[in-house]
């Protein structure tokens, strides 16, 4: 049992990771980016590639900078252009660029399963209450705890941090008061992407990778997200681990119906509190 | 030098032109008002100073900078903070966060937490609750707490004495008198005589989007305080 409560923290913090980028570039952008799950997938190949020539540490670098860069073309090309469009009109250029990514991917690696082995160092496996357990799957659980502590210091105790928390709820009265929110913007969806890039190649060794990886994963980051309250960061990281532990009870306990339970889940919340388990019931 | 000046600016929202050839200014030292009845494009003047709405023709300088492309932030940055309608305090920050988030422009000068504690004591008692939760009179305070922050030489004030009591708005106006004599200058964007007359020296009359009277506050006549304003 202990195994199967551990495997659904390491799920939820990478579902965590993931869903954290979308509240942020939500939250500056108002844009549902529907392009994060190819940003995860593509992650995911370019810390194999790189890792496979100079070692996965090089690879999650690589892969993290890569994906900050595209994150600073997408804001520039798709997210500054579009903003004052429709929201739909964003919504799907973004899915459309799931789809580019998905083909190139597929054009470039090919359709086979890849898998990425574990760094050197946290390959081994540890003994516990019985049973064997991977390190580097403890290892994913603790990152992830500690880029929910990063962000939050972050936000919570840096003057950007400050302005990131205003911008979410408020971009004209932020930008009233001095701050250049187009370059906050950029920087907010570079870090988001880049947090797909880390979130992608951290799943590289746990889940078999495939152009369509992405795709899968990215519906479970919006149950996340929306379960959370869409601009929480909080709440979504109690949501990651709640769908993370749901999804993983679901796969071993009654497996044809999995995919199935984050959903009804979000929708159970929805009912309970309409704007996300972050928000009070008003 | 002049710390605000508008020449001659035509400003829209989309297709419809809501200023026609505005210009004013305002120096160093003054508390200037613009008058003027609901719908006339009070507002409009500090949102094309914001960049919210655009201004098409005519120009917009602050101090010595006439900016081409007006940004959000551009006002703040060259000295011109603005207390906005409504005073739009930031949901999910505290009372000192929404001070901290005015000192966006890190433009040096005496104002800081500390400073604004000072002129307005009951916000530091409630430094650490939610920025909404204040009372209306103690929202205006923080409202214009934040745009002290920016340690502006120029303080606009859209509606301050909106939704607030009598007795309060006679605050507001010794506090605004007191800033000026501090060394802030202020521009008063009001409907409410009873606030204008105890702060402005000088007024303009806004109708229809255009400059339709100036001069100062001694001379201003009771034939045009009807005509523009409800007494």
């Amino acid at each position: 049992m202990l195994i199967q409560i551990l495997n659904g923290f390491v799920y939820g913090g990478l579902l965590y990771i993931l869903a954290v980028g979308l509240v942020l570039i939500f939250g500056l952008r108002r844009v549902v980016n529907f392009a994060h799950g190819g940003l995860f997938m593509l992650g995911a190949y370019i810390g194999y590639t790189i890792a496979s020539i100079a070692g996965f540490w090089v690879g999650l670098v690589a892969s993290v900078t890569v994906l900050a860069v595209l994150g600073v073309v997408m804001d520039r090309v798709v997210f500054r252009p579009l903003q004052d469009e429709d929201p739909i009109v964003t919504m799907l250029v973004t899915f459309g660029i799931l789809l580019v990514l998905e083909d190139l991917v597929r054009t470039i690696w090919g359709k086979d399963f890849l898998t990425l082995k574990p760094p050197a160092g946290l390959d081994g496996i540890i003994m516990l209450s019985g049973s064997s357990f991977p390190v580097y799957r403890l290892a994913v659980i603790a990152l992830a705890v500690l880029v929910a502590g990063g962000l939050s210091l972050w936000l919570r105790s840096s003057r950007v941090g400050l302005h990131v928390r205003a911008a979410s709820v408020d971009p004209v009265t932020t930008a009233m008061q001095g701050v250049d929110t187009e370059r906050l913007g950029a920087t907010v969806v570079a870090i988001g992407a880049a947090l797909a890039g880390l979130s992608g190649t951290i799943a590289a060794p746990l889940l078999a990778l495939s152009p369509s990886m992405g795709s899968f994963i990215l519906i479970d980051s919006f149950v996340v997200v929306v379960t959370g309250g869409l601009t929480s960061f909080t709440g979504a990281f109690v949501a990651a681990l709640l769908i993370g532990q749901l999804h993983n009870l679901g796969v071993v306990f009654v497996p044809a119906a999995a995919s199935v339970i984050p959903l009804v889940l979000m929708v159970l919340v929805l009912l309970w509190r309409p704007d996300g388990l972050a928000k009070k019931r008003s | 030098m002049n710390l605000l000046m508008l020449r001659d600016v035509d400003a829209f929202y989309a297709q419809a032109q809501v200023l026609h050839g505005v210009s004013l200014e305002i120096g160093k030292g003054e508390r200037v008002a613009i008058l003027g009845r609901n719908g006339v494009g009070k507002t409009t003047i500090v949102n094309a100073m914001l960049g919210i709405a655009s201004v098409r023709g005519g120009s917009i300088s602050f101090g010595a900078e006439t900016p081409r492309r007006l940004r959000h932030f551009t006002a703040a940055r060259l000295g011109v903070a603005v207390v906005p309608q409504g005073r739009r305090i930031v949901p999910g920050l505290t009372v000192r966060e929404n001070l901290l988030l005015g000192a966006a422009t890190e433009r040096p000068g005496p104002w800081n937490c500390e400073a604004v504690f000072g002129l307005f004591p009951v916000l530091r008692e409630r430094a650490e609750i939610p920025g909404p939760s204040l009372s209306g009179g103690q929202q205006q305070m923080l409202a214009i707490g934040r745009a002290l922050m920016a340690n502006p030489d120029l303080l606009v004030l859209d509606e301050p004495s909106e939704g607030l009591a009598p007795v309060i708005v006679d605050e507001l106006a010794d506090t605004l008198v007191r800033l000026s004599a501090a060394g802030t200058s202020i521009l008063l964007i009001e409907q409410n005589f009873s606030l204008v007359h105890r702060v402005a020296e000088r007024y303009y009359v806004l109708s229809k989007g255009t400059i339709v009277e100036s001069g100062s506050l001694a001379g201003l006549s009771v034939e045009v305080l009807k005509k523009h304003i409800a007494v």
